[in-house]
């Protein structure tokens, strides 16, 4: 396989097949090849029925760039010889290379000794319907047979195997012998390997359970160390501790310990009509340097805004003048009511 | 160029009849079918060779859905012409 035919092989060939002399056939193919390329030159083209299509196709001229000066060029447009075969030959290739009795030359020894035990091994299948202890065969006799002897004395499987066995090798084994030898060993090297297979899986399912059980178990110990926290506190301690307990924290602080009187925005800025695309935090970034501030804006028109995230086109929004306490959150009061505000703005967000 | 034409070249540069070129010809495409089958690559004299290239197995992405399919591995058949005739046909 994937050897090149030669042509003095294929003159061969085709002498025979055609049933003529090679000098005929030389001349056909050398008249072949010519004739090809001419037609090729004038048509393009060239269809041959049973075979495939020889065409001339065309490359197209491109730019590319000379590596080592960095120049531009363009390499020239040619036309190359290219082969599509037919669809039934083509189909027959893609599935690669196939054993042709009738085509391929006379086999080596070690390859036809091959096909045989293969050929054995097929026979054995249909009768007896296992395929395993085939294989060993070929080699089990020569280690395991000091003296020949005749395959009467035991034959409680009747195989259609062994007859023909020895033929493949030379000398004359016990063929009974073998197969009952290696026939158990492989089937309990498989069973064991079965089991271990099986064990192995069962340890990783129970390793990669514990795993992701793990954070779970870990929180469900810390609520029966801990029962007496909130909620709030409990549940997303295994995730985030750190981000989310100090905010809860501060919601407590600050509803119970600052009283936050209302504030009345007198000193507009001013009012400004909500267009397609506006938000209340592109509106604060103008006005006061900062989107954070956005609560406020909500804050000075909660009685036109339901839901700060959705308010309806045209609506006028008051833009309050903050003052500098207002806007200085290093301010202990101020920062406080912006959060509160903060909060406020976006639970009505959810409305 | 269609067969039948190429048949009355062939024909005609040969000196040989046209029932005996199409013979030669089905038994030289018979024969060269069988041995690109079998992978084996043909070598014709002045003109080039064919042979089987095997293509491996690749995955390919549908450009709109982005779906990902494999294409198996397969050989195709190539034509590598001979340097003259490569620059002959230029």
């Amino acid at each position: 396989m994937g050897n090149k035919l030669s042509w003095t092989e294929l003159r061969r060939l085709l002498a025979q097949r055609a049933g003529s002399n090679e000098k005929e056939a030389t001349l056909f193919l050398t008249a072949f090849n010519t004739e090809l390329i001419k037609a090729l030159k004038r048509d393009k083209q060239v269809k041959i029925n049973g075979l495939g299509i020889f065409k001339l196709q065309a490359v197209a001229p491109r730019k590319s760039v000379n590596v080592s000066t960095g120049e531009q060029i363009t390499i020239e447009g040619y036309n190359k010889i290219v082969f599509a075969p037919e669809a039934g030959v083509k189909e027959l290739v893609a599935q690669g290379p196939q054993e042709n009795e009738e085509i391929t030359p006379l086999k080596k020894l070690g390859e036809q000794a091959e096909e045989i035990v293969d050929i054995l091994a097929d026979l054995g299948q249909s009768p007896s319907g296992e395929i395993t202890p085939e294989a060993p065969v070929a080699e089990e006799p020569v280690v395991e047979t000091p003296a020949p002897e005749e395959p009467v004395v035991e034959t409680p499987a009747p195989e259609p195997i062994p007859a023909p066995e020895p033929v493949v090798e030379a000398p004359q084994p016990t063929v009974h012998e073998a197969p009952k030898k290696t026939q158990p060993q492989p089937k309990k090297y498989h069973f064991l390997r079965d089991t271990l297979i099986t064990v192995l899986i069962l340890l990783l399912i129970l390793a990669g359970g514990y795993y992701f059980l793990r954070t779970q178990i870990a929180s469900i110990l810390q609520n029966l160390l801990q029962p007496q926290p909130t909620e709030q506190v409990a549940q997303p301690a295994p995730e985030e501790p750190v981000a989310e307990t100090p905010a809860p924290a501060e919601e407590v602080q600050s509803k119970d310990t600052v009283p936050l009187e209302p504030i009345f925005y007198e000193d507009l800025i001013t009012i400004e009509k909500i267009r397609s695309g506006s938000r209340l935090t592109w509106m604060a970034k103008r006005y006061y340097g900062d989107k954070m501030y956005w609560p406020y804006l909500y804050d000075a028109n909660r009685d036109r805004i339901t839901n700060p995230s959705d308010i309806a086109i045209g609506t006028p929004i008051r833009v309050p003048r903050l003052t500098a306490e207002q806007m200085d959150t290093t301010i202990e009061r101020s920062r406080l009511r912006l959060e509160q505000l903060t909060r406020e703005a976006q639970e009505a967000c959810k409305n | 160029m269609l067969t039948k034409e190429l048949i009355g070249n062939i024909a005609d540069a040969t000196g040989l009849s046209k029932k005996r070129v199409e013979e030669l010809l089905t038994a030289n495409n018979a024969i060269m079918r069988e041995k690109l089958v079998a992978g084996q690559a043909i070598q014709l004299q002045g003109l080039g060779t064919l042979e089987t290239k095997e293509r491996k197995e690749r995955t390919i992405v549908h450009p709109r859905t982005g779906e990902r399919s494999v294409v198996p591995a397969k050989s195709q058949v190539v034509f590598r012409p001979v340097a003259n005739i490569k620059n002959e046909l230029k």
